[in-house]
């Protein structure tokens, strides 16, 4: 039994945590929590089942058009539903935005996908019981994921301008660094990563319109209990929930397993609103 | 012109005199005056692929009658309206269907859902309505005396997989798991008070996130627990194939009895290995089974012969063509018993209807008895035996 958590608890934790870097990856360029970062989980795993398995191309293939596919979704987020609030933040009109992009692209889904879900293609075929690679890859992803965030947050010249409009734009904007197009290309790079995360769990979560709503929920955890913004902390707070949840599914089952994350969630939030690993807000005077 | 005193007399008696002739005319105009059906159909959503089925049905029954003349002269004319299983959408089509559409009968809709909010509406206004919709409440003699129902109920399909698992299979230690949504924890809870009453021991109960991806907690608690047979209520395709995938990595031999939705054809797309759908029995119809012998019942083969070429049963399910059909033919029939198109007159012709032989069902109505679907004719199927539509019957069944 503990084996069965353990694995399916950080196969699930890991997409978690990586929808919870997208929503933190568009977060430090925009100052803006967008809610189609779900769908392009949701759609991660959709564009896989449809280049690889409907239109037959090679998996690395397959992978490539559904990481630029997702990219493009991003960059299209940005101009559609990010862009236009971005002066009235305070107002936080982008709930709305960005909530009514992510309606519109899960009914496009379900309407020309399915409504039903549908296989998504086996990719290795390694592994079993435990050891299947659906539990693994998600995780082997996850560390993908953030040993290449932190090589381009840390030793490159890009990196580092995106580092700098998140920690004050303003300033950033001031130096001369082109705050727009880096803006862009986060969006497009939350896309890569949203997608990344319903590609390797595709055979877990296989490809389902209704993973969108899923992720958005279960992916904001992480980011709240992490600290918005925090990659780190989203990685190990998307660990924790995965396997809190899978546990509470073996010890008290069904819909309690739900509550019981939810439960624990406000309790932590109520300890620290700032979330587990999140700096106290302060205001400058 | 001036009018005079005698002008408007002569006028008057002129328009009173031409009253009788006017009358049979009147009469004339509703004898040619085509018989609208109106059809609640989610052609597109979630709950689509029923409908399609029945769609395709239901075209095909009016074509047929209207190429051999109508009923009496009058041709029947089918009124659709795609609901996309949406209750408010269904509200608002089953409105314009009485008020300006202003239908003789309404066939659907064909989802519990939509049919909990739109009885009600159809019930003011009297108007004449059948549905293969499940949920008990539906069909409630007093308050809805318009509404029919031509599919079994919950009860009904609770009853026949109930009897399957204890007369059949000889199991007493059973597992029940529903889904979250509406339907899955009302057939689930309905089943294991069933079980209950029938001195069954539930030894597991649940009910299921449809989305929850690792299905292994549950299936481990059923199989700890000494379950026998495992009841599944559930409509999603999902949560079936996971559910057969876990019990098959768990080395489980046990067999799953329940929803027709494990029959799906999205399910054999999800499940690992095509064993992996053995000993899976879901509710189906013996007028729509091959038999031992891998035959059809006579009538229903006739059918199938008629609609070759014409109606695709290959990505469809041969009872919801059927069904389809015997929706419109109800109608024709009573309009053609009684000669008239009226609200009344068609709900008393049904109300006198024992055994009528439709291509789904005998069906037999009383007005204290709207659920129509003779109880014996419930059966189980072999989920994975699906060919043109129809199933074969689960083993047990006699040819």
């Amino acid at each position: 039994m503990i084996a069965s958590i353990l694995a399916s608890g950080l196969a699930v934790g890991a997409v978690y945590a990586l929808i919870g870097v997208t929503y933190n990856t568009m977060f430090s360029a925009s100052r803006v929590i967008s809610f189609t970062t779900g769908m392009l989980g949701m759609l991660g795993g959709v564009f896989g089942s449809l280049f690889v398995l409907r239109l037959g191309l090679p998996i690395w293939m397959g992978f490539a058009l559904t990481l630029t596919c997702c990219a493009l979704i991003g960059v299209l987020t940005e101009f559609v539903a990010v862009r236009p609030v971005l002066k009235s933040l305070d107002q936080h009109l982008y709930v709305l935005t960005t909530l009514a992009l992510s309606l519109m692209i899960q009914q496009l889904t379900a309407t020309e996908w399915s409504t039903e879900p549908q296989r998504f293609p086996r990719l290795f075929d390694i592994g079993a019981g435990v050891f299947d690679e659906k539990f693994w890859l998600p995780v082997v992803a996850c560390g993908i994921v953030m040993g290449a965030l932190e090589l381009l947050y840390r030793h490159t010249l890009v990196g580092k301008a995106f580092l700098a409009i998140a920690e004050d734009n303003f300033a950033a904007r001031a130096l001369g660094l082109p705050e727009r197009n880096l803006r862009i290309a986060s969006f497009a790079l939350a896309g890569a990563i949203g997608a990344f995360a319903g590609f390797a769990g595709g055979e877990l979560l296989l490809a389902f319109v209704a993973n969108g709503a899923l992720l958005n929920f279960y992916g904001f955890v992480p980011v709240a209990l992490g600290g918005l913004g925090n990659n780190r902390g989203a990685i190990v707070a998307g660990f924790a929930l995965g396997i809190y949840q899978q546990a509470a599914n073996f010890i008290v089952g069904g819909i309690f397993a739900s509550v019981a994350v939810f439960a624990l969630f406000i309790i932590l939030l109520l300890a620290a609103p700032q979330g587990l690993f999140g700096a106290p807000a302060t205001r400058r005077v | 012109m001036k009018i005079t005193r005698r002008n408007f007399t002569t006028g008057a008696a002129a328009i009173a005199g031409s009253i009788p002739l006017i009358r049979p005319m009147g009469r004339a105009i509703a004898q040619v005056e085509p018989i609208r059906i109106g059809w609640l159909a989610a052609m597109t959503g979630a709950s689509s692929a029923p409908a399609i089925g029945f769609d395709r049905g239901v075209h095909y029954a009016a074509e047929l009658i209207n190429a051999t003349g109508g009923v009496k002269g009058r041709k029947i004319e089918i009124l659709t309206r795609d609901t996309q299983g949406d209750p408010t959408k269904a509200v608002n089509a089953t409105q314009e269907m009485i008020s300006q559409l202003k239908v003789h009968a309404i066939w659907g809709p064909t989802n519990s859902g939509e049919s909990l909010a739109v009885t009600p509406i159809m019930a003011r206004a009297n108007m004449p309505n059948i549905h293969p919709c499940v949920v008990t409440a539906l069909i409630d003699e007093k308050k809805y005396p318009n509404a029919f129902r031509t599919s079994p109920s919950l009860g009904q399909w609770d009853d026949s997989m109930r009897a399957y698992c204890l007369n059949v299979l000889k199991t007493k230690k059973i597992a029940v798991l529903g889904d979250t949504t509406g339907f899955g924890s009302a057939a689930a809870n309905f089943s294991v008070a069933a079980f209950k009453k029938d001195g069954a021991d539930v030894v597991y109960a649940a009910n299921i996130d449809y989305n929850q991806p690792d299905m292994m907690p549950d299936m481990l608690r059923a199989k700890n627990a000494g379950a026998e047979v495992v009841v599944v209520w559930s409509t999603s395709t999902g949560m079936d194939a996971r559910l057969m995938n876990t019990r098959a990595a768990l080395k489980w031999d046990v067999p799953f009895v329940g929803h027709s939705s494990m029959s799906s054809g999205d399910v054999a797309n999800l499940i690992e290995k095509r064993e992996y759908w053995n000993k899976v029995y879901v509710t189906g119809y013996r007028s729509c089974s091959y038999d031992t012998n891998g035959k059809l019942p006579p009538r229903t083969q006739e059918f199938v012969d008629q609609i070759k070429g014409k109606v695709k049963l290959s990505d469809n399910l041969l009872w919801w063509v059927a069904g389809g059909v015997d929706a419109v033919n109800l109608v024709a029939k009573a309009v053609e018993t009684t000669g008239s198109s009226s609200a009344d007159d068609i709900i008393k012709f049904w109300n006198s209807l024992t055994k009528y032989p439709g291509y789904y069902g005998d069906y037999t109505f009383t007005p204290t008895q709207h659920n129509g679907y003779p109880t014996e004719d419930v059966v189980m199927s072999e989920a994975s035996s699906a060919k043109d539509g129809a199933f074969s019957l689960a083993p047990g069944y006699k040819a």
